[in-house]
């Protein structure tokens, strides 16, 4: 378990490190903020803490060692770093303040952690309270700190919500859906539908979103019907097909035409089409879903004293997206725990002697695709006004693709490993890679292009050494090599046996109490 | 009571597909018109239909022979056929032959593109099997999914590197990610008229060679596996891997061998694409990977004949809804198709339905 | 009336007819054995009770109420569960939440009220904790291993977890497959006693398939013998054993 420990500590200070040389600045204080507090609680976990000052003792060590390696950092980039992009160097003592300060606050966050893990009966609580804590400051401590990387964790929320919701049906019921962006791509068109002045409706977003979500959860019974005989591969398959078709159909709907087919056939045999009944863009050809160009504008959420939602203005977004993964996470894990969940599980393990047992099939699978497509809904709807338009291209394979390697990834079934795994995904490919690109580019451009002679090396180097250019190398490498090293995710569902593990009269007694 | 049921549901299913089809393209009156107009454009397109489709089952092969013997879907196939293509486009350009070269220079092209590029992709899939695949063969059956996709990414990028070589291949033109024009090396010389048939049908001899080369490839396949010793082995090792091994089999090595014969078929493939089609794209590994694929499933994955059987089925499918449906909605029409034959037949077309022994 | 009624039921997988035309009822509260060669059909026949599998042909009633061909889990809510030959349990689920599914059928708890949290809910998870933990100590499992995967318990405590499952169903009628298979003397002897303690004080009705043939004398109120997919004989244990066609059936032709 110390060995675990450390070798997460590890990793959490290769990140830091890996953070404060990409960004430089003050991004220093805010990762040691985050990771300080992750590395307070991985410290502590799994181990008795009889009282806050083990815990103290345990949390601020942890948070110190990030703490050290975010100074280095600090002033490696500052130093070094900074001069080969071609800056001027920024000193010894900016970077010893940089470094620094996010030395203190990494370990304060550390002591805060291991702290509250020392309160005995009220350690989940405490800790949950400062999760809490940590994630409804995050924007403000993001702008203080002119990091501005909440677009960015907005966009990782979005796709957590995804996450969540494919893992239900991926994770819980054990049904291999790789079509999973279809419905993300039906709650964006509801809305789309209803708040835009495509069809002129321009409902209330806070009706529409539950509207998305509904409607997409009814696609989920729909389109799961026809896989219910279907096993394995084969489901696996269907779906893809469904999350190819869906994209399609979004995409065509351009020109509607609907005539009375009774009518459209006699009238071509007697060869007078003015017979035939028109019932849909009699005028002219009616356009649903503006085809390629997609949607656009799509109604934004309205709020008392904050107004309508901006797009340049991040806060409301954040805390509204913050909302909903918090509310999902609830619903989900109430699922989990139910006999609904139960059921799942069973199917997942063995559909015959689930069925055996009493399952109806039918239905508990049908409720899996239901409530995964929910939660996809409820993403589609966000995503649509936040961006407030959408676009067929958004909804396709390589969505699906992500988020099922999100879940996989994090550990099937478990909902901590699956936001684990999608934050990890997400932020190494829209905030780490891009950033590393542009300094890449910056050193190549300072320190290399200007050494070679030959035109065509030039050339090529100029435009083939770029890590955007190779991100999907890098995520596919990525996921061969996880897969080797730990086929069952990130954290796998021996996390969920220790929670398991808990004395059963215990459990009980609980239940009674609430 | 239940037989008017079924027959009134079918009836309302007929009219939603009557009444929602033409927005699809599916527009009868319409169809028929044109077909009544010009009976040739069927045929026409049923001929380009098979002789694409003929191409995407050797591709669906791939998929097939692999899933037969450890049922995985080997999501990096079709980029592995993408790389063939590319591969084939590049020794094309170093012989620097373009369109309408000599006979000699051209078939000396295309013969050694066919030996390299087959080579690559055989020698890319042993690899991969040995690398990713292998070592997750006792992990959850998601593992090793997942690592085909994964190493289906490292495929696409390498693809878009290479297409990006324009500093050393000056065939892939200046844009990386742009469609690459493939050199037209095929003859083609009117077969019907050649023949002194008179009909308003092209097919040439680019179509017959093709379609030639296809058929060899897939009935050499196919007497391999099921009359020589390797291919023996093969179908043992499929059936029953515990046993196989138990009889002396070298599970290991006749895997690596169906991924071998599977990498090699998607480099002729790679090379029969862009002969036939006369560009490649480094995306084409998907869109062609994915039709191949459903092609698999839909003659009875496991199977090979069925592969074949499905690769000239949604060849042949898609070149219809592309002449009278709407090529817009292909995709779409494919996929439907695939489903409802799905839901009746849930193994495919020439997959057993087996019942679980409990 | 007869708990269980089987008329001229018959399955045929391809050409081979597994089970041919049997006729068949068990009354309340006995205890029956299904004995028989290995692939006589005796397992296809469950299957068939159970819903596994659709008839080729017969009728089944349940206290006179027609079930054929129903699916599994409707004959689970009308009373019928089985074991199977070849332990199915939910490896990868702990031992509680495996006797917990086995509950599904009679707990009501809906999608809204799992998302309400509503107290009802909150009450009937309790209770049916409660009477899992019963379970457990009934079939002699105990409580402690409650928490445990289910793939982790040794495999005399497999079956009985999953005759505890079963269990959790409130039966009426209970199908066990082959119970004793792969235990010991000492096992199977408490197993025997176990599936009478099921009757005399649950009152249930308990069919069993069944080769050893001290647990099949000792406990059945009525034999019935299977051979290539017919029912060749039935009657009291003592009878049966002495039927020249059971003998024939179990020892070869050579024997008589
Ligand atoms: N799903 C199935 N498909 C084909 N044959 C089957 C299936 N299930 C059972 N059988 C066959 O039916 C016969 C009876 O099997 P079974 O009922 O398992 O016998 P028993 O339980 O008496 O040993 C055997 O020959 C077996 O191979
Ligand atoms: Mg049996």
């Amino acid at each position: 378990m110390t060995q675990q420990a450390m070798k997460s500590g590890n990793i959490l200070a290769a990140i830091a490190a890996l953070t404060v040389l990409l960004f430089g600045g003050w991004s220093g204080a805010v990762i040691g903020w985050l990771l300080g507090a992750a590395a307070g609680l991985m410290a502590c976990q799994g181990k008795k803490i009889p009282s806050p000052k083990t815990g103290i003792r345990l949390g601020s060590n942890a948070g110190l060692a990030l703490g050290i390696w975010i100074l280095i950092a600090s002033l490696i980039q500052g130093l070094v770093l900074f001069p080969a992009t071609g800056q001027s160097s920024l000193g010894v003592i900016q970077g010893l303040l940089f470094g620094g300060v996010g030395l203190v606050v990494a370990t304060f966050a550390g002591w805060l952690m291991g702290a509250l893990q020392g309160l005995g009966s009220k350690r989940q609580q405490a800790t949950r309270a400062f999760l809490a804590v940590i994630l409804i400051t995050f924007p403000l401590i993001d702008q203080i700190a002119r990091t501005n990387w909440t677009a960015t964790v907005i966009q990782i929320l979005i796709f957590a919500l995804l996450a969540l919701g494919l893992n239900i049906v991926v994770g819980y019921a054990g049904l291999l859906d790789l079509g999973y962006a279809a419905f993300f791509a039906i709650g964006a068109y509801t809305t789309g539908f209803l708040s835009s002045p495509q069809i002129n409706l321009e409902w209330n977003f806070w009706l529409v979103i539950w509207i998305a979500a509904a409607v997409a959860a009814l696609a989920g019974v729909i389109l799961g019907a026809p896989t219910l005989r279907l096993r394995g591969d084969y489901l696996a398959i269907v779906t893809l097909g469904f999350g190819e078709i869906v994209p399609v159909v979004f995409r065509n709907l351009t020109q509607i035409q609907i005539y009375e087919p009774i009518s459209r056939i006699f009238a071509s045999l007697l060869g007078r089409p003015e017979l035939a009944i028109c019932l849909v863009g009699c005028d002219r050809p009616f356009n649903l879903t503006g085809g390629e160009a997609g949607i656009n504008p799509i109604g934004r959420p309205t709020l008392p004293l904050i107004g309508t939602f901006q797009s340049g203005q991040y806060l409301p977004w954040y805390y509204l997206i913050l909302l909903l993964v918090v509310f999902s996470v609830l619903m989900i894990g109430r699922l989990r725990d139910s006999r609904l969940g139960r059921a799942w599980s069973a199917i997942r393990e063995d559909e015959l002697a689930a069925s055996a047992m009493g399952i109806n099939l039918v239905q508990t699978k049908l409720l899996a695709f239901a409530m995964g497509a929910t939660f996809s809904g409820f993403a589609g709807a966000f995503y649509g006004a936040y961006i407030s338009a959408i676009f067929p291209s958004v909804f396709d394979f390589s969505v699906s693709v992500i988020v099922l390697c999100m879940v996989i990834l994090g550990g099937l079934g478990n909902m901590t490993g699956v936001l684990l795994g999608c934050t990890i995904i997400m932020a190494a490919d829209r905030l780490y890679l891009p950033q590393l690109a542009q300094v890449l580019k910056s050193i190549l451009n300072t320190l290399v292009l200007p050494n070679v002679a030959n035109p065509a090396l030039r050339d090529f180097l100029a435009t083939s050494i770029d890590p955007i250019q190779m991100r999907l190398f890098l995520f596919g490498l990525t996921l061969v090599v996880m897969m080797i090293v730990r086929p069952e995710g990130l954290v796998p569902n021996a996390e969920r046996q220790a929670e398991l593990r808990s004395p059963d009269e215990e459990s009980l007694a609980e239940v009674r109490s609430q | 009571m239940k037989r008017w049921q079924n027959a009134i549901l079918y009836l309302v299913v007929i009219y939603l597909i009557l009444l929602l089809g033409p927005v699809a393209g599916l527009d009868l009156p319409r169809i028929f018109g044109e077909i009544a107009r010009s009976p040739a454009s069927l045929v026409q397109q049923l001929l380009v239909g098979i002789v694409n489709g003929a191409i995407i089952a050797i591709i669906a092969l791939g998929y097939t022979l692999v899933y037969g013997i450890i049922e995985l879907i080997n999501f990096a196939h079709g980029d592995l056929f993408m790389l063939g293509s590319f591969m084939s486009l590049t020794v094309v350009g170093a012989f620097g032959v373009g369109d309408g070269a000599s006979p000699a220079a051209s078939l000396l092209a295309v013969l050694s593109a066919l030996l390299l590029s087959a080579s690559l992709c055989a020698g890319l899939n042993v690899l991969t099997e040995r690398y990713a695949y292998r070592p997750l063969r006792n992990a959850s059956r998601l593992a090793p999914l997942i690592s085909a996709i994964g190493v289906s990414f490292i495929f696409i990028n390498l693809g878009l590197f290479w297409g990006g070589l324009r500093s050393f291949f000056p065939i892939m033109g200046a844009n990386a990610a742009s469609p690459k024009s493939f050199p037209d090396l095929l003859p083609r010389v009117d077969v019907l008229q050649a023949l002194g048939i008179e009909a308003n049908i092209a097919f040439t001899t680019k179509d017959l060679i093709v379609l030639v080369v296809a058929v060899v490839l897939m009935v050499g396949l196919h007497l391999f596996v099921q009359y020589t010793r390797l291919g023996k082995a093969m179908r043992a090792t499929a059936q029953n891997r515990e046993a196989a091994k138990i009889m002396g089999i070298n599970v290991n090595q006749i895997i690596a061998l169906t991924f071998l014969i599977g990498g090699a078929l998607a480099g002729a493939a790679g090379l029969l694409v862009g002969l036939y089609n006369n560009t490649v794209v480094f995306t084409m590994g998907f869109t062609v990977g994915l039709r191949a694929f459903t092609a698999a499933v839909l003659g009875g994955i496991g199977n090979i004949i069925g592969a074949m059987l499905g690769g000239v089925l949604i060849g042949v499918l898609s070149a219809l809804s592309d002449q009278y449906l709407s090529s817009r909605w292909t995709n779409a029409w494919v996929f439907a198709i695939l489903v409802v034959i799905l839901v009746f037949r849930p193994g495919g077309l020439l997959g057993e339905n087996v019942q679980e022994k409990v | 009336m007869p708990l269980l009624e089987v008329r001229r039921l018959t399955k045929k997988f391809g050409g081979l007819v597994a089970v041919k035309q049997v006729d068949f009822t068990i009354e309340k509260g006995m205890i029956a054995s299904l004995i028989g060669p290995n692939g006589a059909g005796k397992t296809t026949f469950f299957n068939m009770l159970t819903g596994i599998y659709p008839p080729s042909s017969g009728r089944v009633l349940l206290e006179n109420r027609e079930i054929t061909s129903f699916p599994p889990h409707q004959l689970t809510s009308l009373g019928i569960t089985r074991t199977f030959q070849n332990i199915r349990l939910f490896n990868n689920l702990s031992v509680l939440e495996n006797v917990l599914v086995g509950r599904h059928s009679r707990l009501r708890t809906g999608l809204l009220g799992t998302l309400l949290r509503l107290p009802a809910v909150q009450q009937e998870e309790y209770q049916a904790q409660k009477q899992a933990l019963h379970l457990l100590d009934f079939v002699g499992l105990g409580r402690r291993k409650a928490q445990e995967l289910a793939k982790n318990l040794p495999y005399g405590d497999q079956r009985r977890l999953e005759i505890a499952r079963a269990l959790a169903s409130d039966p009426k009628l209970l199908l066990l497959d082959e119970p004793t298979a792969g235990m010991n003397p000492n096992e199977t002897a408490q197993l025997t006693r176990f599936i009478q303690r099921l009757r005399n004080e649950l009152q249930l009705t308990i069919l069993l398939i069944e080769h050893d043939m001290q647990v099949v004398m000792g406990i059945s109120d009525t034999v019935s013998v299977m051979e290539y997919g017919s029912k060749i004989a039935e009657g009291t244990p003592t009878a049966v054993q002495a039927d020249p066609r059971v003998i024939e059936a179990y020892l070869g032709k050579e024997s008589l």
